[in-house]
């Protein structure tokens, strides 16, 4: 892990270029500033917080241990009161929908930028699509707030259009939880397919279509393939990004959202509004050691499942 | 006219299609900008809760919240935080990505994954995790645990920026000022420097949009020291609160700002990695 | 320093001795040596790979070297890094600085050290002029067109005043017409400052031009050093005949030695040669080198002392030469330049029969030989020139 700093020697008589020494000092504060202002901000915590997991709380101050209480206790309540394991199914639930709408949503936008607009309009439809990135997500997650309330913008719209019974009751639940996400993520997603999509040799198309196939085959048999990884790399960019997140799930979904789960709050929700009120961050630190955990089977599962696909496939 | 030359292989005879396609793409941008577009109207419309019909325009909500210091100050707060982080944040990110261009050295692909790493895990965790020790060192609630945090999550992005920049920089335009006698901090600031510049300004954009977006992390550390995001949650947990639309009038108002210099200079950057720069 | 005065001219202003470089397994260079005396343009010229561009880094101190010694006007300068060497490097694609004008590009070698604005300002002026920059001080490089750009960068190394000139494929970025006018110029401007230059090209025409003397390289070795025109008619290895364009090869045994000849068994006849000093022996294997431009073609039933029936079997029209390549019985491929087509009356056409004729004095005996260093090389069998 640790980058050596003197092994750039060369073996020569002539020194690293533009150094009368054997190893630049440009080198030494390039890799050494950056290391050290890594390890100190960045791995300790993460090393502090697998600790702190194992620390408690003794008349609301934190005393240094090695104790499993935080961890027993949350395994018991994994079923009972708080339900631990139902928040965790909802997170997983309401992520990996999450990460499947939003590539649903973003990548047939990319197929109409790619291949319907001229070349020239590339740039700017890009960032036009981008453009609700540069905003705020809080506020543009209050935005949604006042479009989808009960009587927001959306219903009394429609209401004064005289089309009541289009009317939607979707705040607070998880669905409006997935729209501030899809909203959060469709400027990234789009980046990311534009990259993958673009990249495709239309000649391939050309020549599919030369050989007699028809729109949806050349689309079938060359375009989505080729699309693969940009599709997977954005799938798993939004699952993660949607399974850490507590915004939309607070704003939109109201903390505890309705889903086809039932009204169950995301894990993430939960550690957040949990440390709220008790600021037990001993506590916190281990419901945030489980996220991880979770995230990282969730995302190895979602490996062996691609690989095994790219094995059928090929 | 089967001979005709079709530039598009799919957006050839097939009308439906594009048709289709085309009002697909209306309706997602219709999706992207519906929520700032709803912001910035209904800052200037009277009732307290939004609906339509609109009940004509004031700026009372502008008023409000230039007589209510919160957001005000917590305003102030990111934009002391923001650009500092972003600054931060280029800092480490230039030296290591000149560090990465510029020299061959063991554990080369652990360093760019460890500076890559911070943008990977939920900021939820990290938000939890930079409270853990910096409450133990006594660093915790102050602007400056904030800027100290956000250096970590806005290295990456700003680094990846600087790195295609030096991408695009031939070897030799370094080899020619040594050869010409520069020494090393010579060929830095006096070529090196001035050719990464547009990468570096892009890259303190992409950091300083990062680090003034950022919530959870700020949640967690800033204690009453609310950065704007904080606030703002505060403010729309507390109540419906149409000041909101105009504080989100204003930073739509800074982001266009910062877009137009993200046209100029990101976009450049991005979409001619190729570029060489001396042919 | 003194030293060298005390000793008669030439002065030799960069000495290579025994520069070696490999990369893990590959070895680029292997004990180089060469002498380059004071205003001598000395041109390196070999295949890509041959190792021409290293040495040229590694006399620039871009590069380090395995083993060896760099002097440059008898000062040692091995262990100098690349910054405080007082050579130049001029680059293939002129490495100009994109953020700079013309003025300031110019000037940054200049305006590294405490210097004094006026004379900086003198100095660039004067050089500008003397490439013919003078109105284009101004510009920025992305103006610039190729041949401009081409006397940025010499102007930028020259201003410095170098102790020698080194040039990397200078004029292959440009186009063919503008790089035989940039020729001329550079030559000029080398004869007019008498600074050494070393120039690296894999472009025959472009080393023979202008180079007082040219290095020959292959596989990291010199093959040959010496004036372009003992480079083109007296090939010293099978490498070199073979390298410099227009060359027969044929291969054979010698069968006799008498009266100042050789005579040699190869595919389709016994071909005669001049012996020279030390002829090879009976029975040994050799390969004679034939210029494609000493070959003359007869008509048939004349008696010459070397002639070859072939074949036609394809006609070049370049312009001021027609090339004719021929294939004799055995297979053996042959080429022939005339300075003019063939009168109207003796057409050609492909697969006619044709005897050609040449004269044992233009014929270049190659003994095999090993050249030192090469058994390592699979295949390192190399030729070497009678009398060298």
């Amino acid at each position: 892990m640790v980058a050596s700093l003197a092994s750039g020697a060369l073996p020569g008589a002539v020194p690293e270029a533009g150094s009368g020494k054997v190893t630049s000092p440009m080198k030494v504060l390039g890799i050494g500033l950056p290391l050290l202002y890594s390890a100190a901000f960045f791995v300790a915590p993460l090393a502090f917080l697998i600790m702190l997991g194992f620390w408690l709380v003794e008349d609301f101050q934190v005393v240094p241990a090695f104790s499993l209480e935080n961890y027993l206790d949350i395994a018991q309540h994994m079923f009972a009161k708080s339900n631990y394991a139902l928040a965790i199914a909802q997170s997983l639930w309401v992520s990996l929908s999450t990460a499947f709408l939003a590539v649903l949503v973003c990548y047939p936008m990319v197929l109409a930028i790619v291949y319907l607009a001229p070349l020239s309009r590339h740039r700017l439809l890009l960032m036009l699509a981008v453009a609700p990135f540069w905003s705020s997500y809080v506020l543009r997650l209050f935005s949604w707030q006042i479009l989808l309330a009960n009587k927001g913008i959306i219903n009394s719209g429609l209401a004064w259009a005289g089309l009541e019974s289009f009317q939607v009751s979707l705040i607070y639940t998880q669905s409006a939880t997935r729209i501030g996400l899809i909203h959060y993520l469709a400027p990234i997603l789009i980046v990311i397919l534009y990259v993958t999509v673009a990249n495709i040799d239309r000649d391939l198309i050309q020549a599919a279509r030369d050989l007699g196939a028809t729109r949806w085959q050349a689309f079938r048999r060359v375009i989505l393939p080729m699309s693969r990884t940009g599709l997977l790399v954005s799938a798993s960019f939004a699952a993660i990004v949607s399974f850490g997140d507590v915004l939309a799930g607070a704003l939109l979904g109201g903390g505890a959202g309705k889903s086809v789960l039932g009204s169950v709050p995301l894990f993430s929700n939960m550690i957040m509004s949990e440390y709220a009120s008790s600021t037990n961050l001993p506590r916190t630190s281990a419901l945030a050691m489980i996220l991880v955990l979770v995230m990282i089977l969730m995302l190895a599962a979602g490996a062996a499942l691609a690989d095994r696909n790219k094995i059928d496939a090929g | 006219m089967a001979s005709v030359i079709r530039p598009d292989p799919l957006a050839a005879d097939g009308r439906w299609w594009r048709v289709a396609g085309r009002l697909y793409m209306a309706i997602g941008y219709l999706f992207l900008v519906l929520p700032i577009a709803t912001m910035i109207v209904f800052s200037f419309q009277k009732g307290q809760f939004a609906s339509i019909p609109g009940q004509g325009w004031t700026l009372q909500w502008y008023g409000k919240l230039f007589t209510d210091g919160t957001l005000l100050e917590a305003l102030r707060n990111s934009l002391i935080v923001s650009p500092l982080a972003a600054t931060g944040g280029c800092i480490l990110g230039f030296l290591a990505a000149y560090a990465l261009h510029r020299f061959r050295f063991r554990g080369q692909g652990a360093f760019s994954v460890l500076l890559v790493l911070p943008v990977l895990i939920p900021p939820l965790i990290l938000g939890v995790a930079f409270l853990g020790l910096l409450s133990r060192i006594g660093l915790q609630g102050q602007l400056l645990s904030v800027i100290l945090t956000h250096v970590v999550i806005v290295t990456a992005p700003a680094m990846a920026v600087i790195q295609l920049r030096l991408g695009q920089m031939p070897a030799s335009l370094e080899e020619a000022a040594w050869d010409l006698g520069a020494t090393d901090l010579q060929t830095l600031y006096k070529v090196v420097l001035p050719f990464t510049l547009p990468g570096i300004a892009g890259g303190w954009l992409l950091a300083f949009t990062f680090s003034f977006d950022e919530f959870i992390i700020a949640w967690f550390v800033s204690g009453f020291e609310q950065t704007l995001p904080v606030a703002v949650y505060a403010y729309i947990v507390g109540s419906v609160d149409p000041s909101l639309n105009a504080v989100g009038s204003i930073v739509f108002g800074l982001s266009v700002l910062s877009l137009i210099g993200v046209e100029l200079l990101l976009f450049p950057i991005l979409l001619s990695r190729y570029r060489s720069a001396t042919s | 320093m003194n030293a060298i005065s005390d000793i008669a001219p030439p002065q030799v202003d960069l000495e290579l001795r025994g520069i070696a470089k490999s990369f893990g397994d590959f070895v680029a260079l292997e004990r180089v040596d060469l002498a380059i005396e004071r205003g001598e343009f000395v041109a390196i010229m070999g295949p890509s790979g041959c190792g021409k561009t290293t040495l040229l880094r590694i006399v620039a101190g871009l590069e380090s070297m395995s083993s060896g010694q760099l002097l440059l006007r008898g000062q040692d300068i091995s262990a100098l890094p690349v910054h405080k060497r007082s050579t130049r490097l001029v680059w293939q694609n002129f490495a100009l600085f994109p953020h700079l004008n013309v003025r300031q590009n110019i000037a940054f070698g200049l305006t590294l050290r405490r210097h004094d604005k006026a004379k900086v300002k003198a100095k660039v002026d004067e050089i500008a002029d003397l490439v013919q920059l003078g109105q284009f001080l101004d510009r920025r490089i992305g103006q610039l067109s190729g041949g401009q750009k081409q006397r940025v960068a010499i102007a930028r190394a020259l201003v410095t005043e170098p102790e020698i000139l080194l040039l990397d494929e200078p004029l292959s970025a440009l186009d063919a017409h503008l790089r035989i006018r940039m020729q001329s110029e550079m030559k000029r401007l080398q004869q007019r400052l008498g600074i050494s230059f070393l120039y690296v090209t894999h472009n025959q025409s472009e080393a023979f031009s202008m180079a007082d003397r040219v290095v020959v390289m292959n596989r990291g070795r010199i093959e040959q050093y010496g004036p372009p025109e003992e480079i083109y008619t007296q090939p010293k290895t099978h490498f070199v005949a073979e390298f410099v364009g227009s060359n027969n090869i044929f291969d054979g045994k010698v069968v006799d030695v008498e009266g100042g000849l050789i005579k040699v068994q190869c595919a389709d006849a016994v071909i005669s040669a001049a012996a020279g000093e030390r002829p090879p022996g009976k029975g040994s294997t050799v390969s004679l080198v034939v210029q494609a431009d000493k070959i003359g073609s007869k008509p048939a039933g004349t008696v010459a002392e070397n002639s070859l029936n072939a074949v036609l079997s394809g006609r070049e029209f370049t312009g001021s030469q027609v090339i004719y390549h021929l294939e004799t019985a055995a297979g053996v491929e042959v080429k022939m330049v005339a300075q003019e087509p063939f009168s109207q009356t003796e057409r050609t056409a492909i697969n006619m029969a044709m005897q050609l004729y040449w004269s044992p004095g233009d014929t270049v005996v190659l003994r095999p030989g090993i050249v030192p260093g090469v058994e390592n090389i699979p295949g390192g069998r190399s030729y070497v020139a009678l009398g060298a």
